[in-house]
């Protein structure tokens, strides 16, 4: 014991603690769920098993149901446009506004110190928000769109089907322009002015310093920023519980409002599961192609 | 005269409230190299961003073989511009670097390689047109820098401190290495540095500035022998000029010092007996002799030895230094006697420091 204490006293087993403090807390709160997730989704599990570890093994089974249901294909659908269109537009929104707030103008400090109001605002309070801006009946945007004269009838944005999906990808986008702008920004900080001043004598012109300094600089900032917001839209939850809870009828169903509504709402625990475990592997895989694009990072 | 590549006239640049370029003139041959000197601060970097057009002037004319550049973008101005930092795009090869400006113009593959190769060969970068900025050393990326400004054959290059990265050894193979090119190109360059000895020697025209303004302007030993105020003259040449109040003799042909017992150094020339002025002695024009041959008699304070050469500094006030070529055995304690000739001292007036006589 006294070795012990020692051998922490002097740098190198203290490293030692500290680093299996590091990861005994991965395993509990990480790896553990994770892998017990796993173990759930191979095995028949129901509100009266829960409890013991004990239960049929059944293979590959749930997932073939998972998969075999009609609704999964909406499902898969929804989340793609879901993902692709929040992260896309989250990501031109942002980039435009770090570019613009990147010229120097009076109150360009400030102006982009509000945005993060947006960032800091629970999304359930966020979804609050918007459910008010694009309620059917009294909604703002509605009055706004009708005040215009762009329509003359209310759009029922939260319960249509064929706009549910894209209410909750606008609010959506909202939600994650400030991240991608302050994260962008920082990016575009990092580039030496008098880089993009020796391309201007150079004789290149906005659009040409743009395509050929600017985005091949901010390659690594722009594969992190994308990553990121692909694992944040996939965790968005708390907007589909505010919004359209997935309806009406599963027209803006995603995978992680679905997998918690197999779980928690039908008791389908296993289903649940496989839903989940299917999004981690995604997500492993977004991660792992991000981490091989930034390897080679830029120094100047 | 060759005819002016470059023509500054009236030239003003606020910044705000601040006025960091005041009422600039100056003309620049083609082909001259003209560097611009003065202390930190006092807008040489400003004038050459003015002329790259990287700062937008304020008032006046500039323009550019003839062409009037008030208003016109950097990219249209065709200067090439070489930066204290280097400035490399840090994503692009050696070669890429270089090429940078051709690709923009849609130059051909083959045209961009002969180029490349070109300017890789007059600047020693032969073997490392594949390699990346991070991976060069800082005489490296000076070459490359310089070598993307060549490939341009600009109508102007401008140097911004090009070589206050670099350390003493290279900075003065850098030297002579920049003129050499300026040569062979035929170039006109504009080169900044708040190094005098750089400017005195590299350039053949030497353009002192303080606050703002051009103090003086001409070739270097032109400066040096006849700087044009107080300012200048103790700017050009090192060890620095010492400062001596003095008021001129009765006869009007000699000037006698204050403080050194009330030394008097013959003129050779008249001035209005009794004025008031400050007397300007260069430490190398001093010469060291017996006590009661000479016309100064001073206690040495410090004796410093470069091998070369040695630095006294003397023990009274105001402090003269003087240089004296190879080694001497006087030491620190002694009284030596100085001599200098009479069309080496230089007078100034007290209040304008302009020069007087
Ligand atoms: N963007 C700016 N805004 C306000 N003042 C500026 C700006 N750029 C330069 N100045 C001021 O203009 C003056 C001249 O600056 P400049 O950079 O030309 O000096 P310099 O002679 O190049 O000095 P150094 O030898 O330190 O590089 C300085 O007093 C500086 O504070
Ligand atoms: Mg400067």
């Amino acid at each position: 014991m006294a070795r012990f204490i020692r051998s922490v006293r002097d740098a190198r087993g203290l490293d030692a603690v500290l680093v299996w403090l590091a990861l005994g807390y991965l395993g509990v709160f990480s790896a553990f769920p994770l892998v017990y997730n796993i173990v759930i989704s191979l095995q028949t599990v129901d509100l009266f098993s829960l409890a013991s570890f004990e239960r049929p093994f059944v293979g590959l089974q749930n997932y073939r149901d998972v998969l075999g249901d009609p609704v999964a294909g909406t499902v898969l659908w929804n989340t793609i446009q879901f993902v692709v269109l929040s992260v896309v537009f989250q990501l031109a929104i942002g980039f435009g506004l770090a570019l613009f707030f990147q010229q120097d103008f009076p109150g360009a400090t400030y102006l982009r110190g509000l945005f993060l109001a947006g960032w800091i605002m629970p999304a359930l309070v966020v979804g609050a928000v918007w459910s008010w801006i694009l309620a059917g009946d009294f909604g703002v945007l509605n009055y706004v769109l009708r005040s215009l004269g762009i329509t003359d009838r209310n759009i029922f944005w939260l319960s249509d089907p064929n706009v549910s999906l894209y209410s909750v990808i606008i609010a959506n986008i909202w939600l994650g322009i400030p991240f991608n702008m302050i994260l962008l920004s920082v990016g575009l900080a990092a580039i030496p002015r008098d880089v993009y001043e020796a391309a201007e004598l150079d004789g290149a012109g906005a659009w040409q310093r743009f395509f050929t300094i600017t985005l091949p600089l901010m390659r690594a900032p722009l594969g992190a920023v994308i990553s990121l917001g692909i694992i944040f839209t996939l965790q968005q939850f708390d907007l589909f519980a505010a919004l359209t809870q997935g309806g009406p009828s599963n027209a803006s169903n995603v995978a992680q409002y679905w997998s918690w509504q197999l779980s928690f709402q039908t008791y389908q625990i296993s289903y649940g599961s496989v839903v989940s475990v299917l999004m981690i592997v995604f997500v492993v895989a977004v991660a792992a192609v991000y981490t091989r694009s930034t390897r080679h990072e830029q120094s100047y | 005269m060759t005819s002016p590549q470059i023509e500054l006239e009236h030239v003003d640049k606020h910044y705000g409230h601040f006025h960091a370029l005041k009422d600039i003139n100056l003309e620049i041959g083609k082909g001259r190299f003209v560097a611009l000197v003065g202390p930190s601060g006092c807008g040489k970097s400003t004038l050459l961003r003015s002329l790259a057009g990287l700062e937008s002037i304020t008032g006046g004319t500039m323009k550019i073989a003839g062409e009037t550049m008030n208003g016109v973008p950097p990219r249209r101005r065709d200067v090439a511009m070489v930066f204290q930092s280097y400035a490399l795009y840090p994503h692009m090869t050696v070669k890429e670097n270089l090429t940078y400006s051709m690709r923009l113009k849609r130059k051909p593959r083959e045209e961009r390689d002969k180029a490349a190769k070109e300017v890789a060969e007059i600047t020693g970068l032969g073997n490392l047109l594949d390699r990346y900025p991070r991976e060069l050393s800082g005489g490296q990326r000076q070459r490359v820098a310089m070598g993307r400004a060549i490939i341009r054959h600009p109508k102007a290059f401008l140097f911004d401190e090009p070589l206050s990265n670099l350390d003493a050894a290279l900075r003065v193979h850098m030297r002579k290495e920049i003129r050499a090119l300026h040569d062979r190109l035929g170039a006109t360059s504009v080169y900044v540095t708040h190094d005098q000895v750089e400017a005195m020697t590299m350039a053949d025209h030497v353009v002192v500035m303080r606050e703002g303004v051009i103090e003086q302007a001409g070739a270097p030993l032109d400066l040096y022998d006849h700087p044009a105020n107080r300012f200048v003259a103790g700017f050009i040449g090192s060890p620095a000029m010492n400062f001596v109040e003095a008021a001129v003799a009765e006869t009007g042909d000699a000037v006698a010092l204050e403080g050194y017992d009330g030394a008097v150094l013959p003129l050779g020339r008249k001035l209005e007996p009794g004025r008031r002025v400050v007397a300007g002695l260069r430490p190398e024009h001093l010469s060291l002799g017996e006590p009661d041959r000479s016309q100064i008699r001073v206690g040495v304070g410090v004796v410093e030895f470069t091998g070369a050469a040695s630095y006294l500094s003397s023990a009274g006030e105001p402090e003269l230094t003087v240089f004296h070529a190879g080694r001497t055995e006087v030491r620190p304690g002694e009284t030596v006697g100085l001599t200098i000739a009479p069309q080496h001292v230089h007078l100034f007036d007290p209040e304008t420091g302009r020069r007087v006589g």
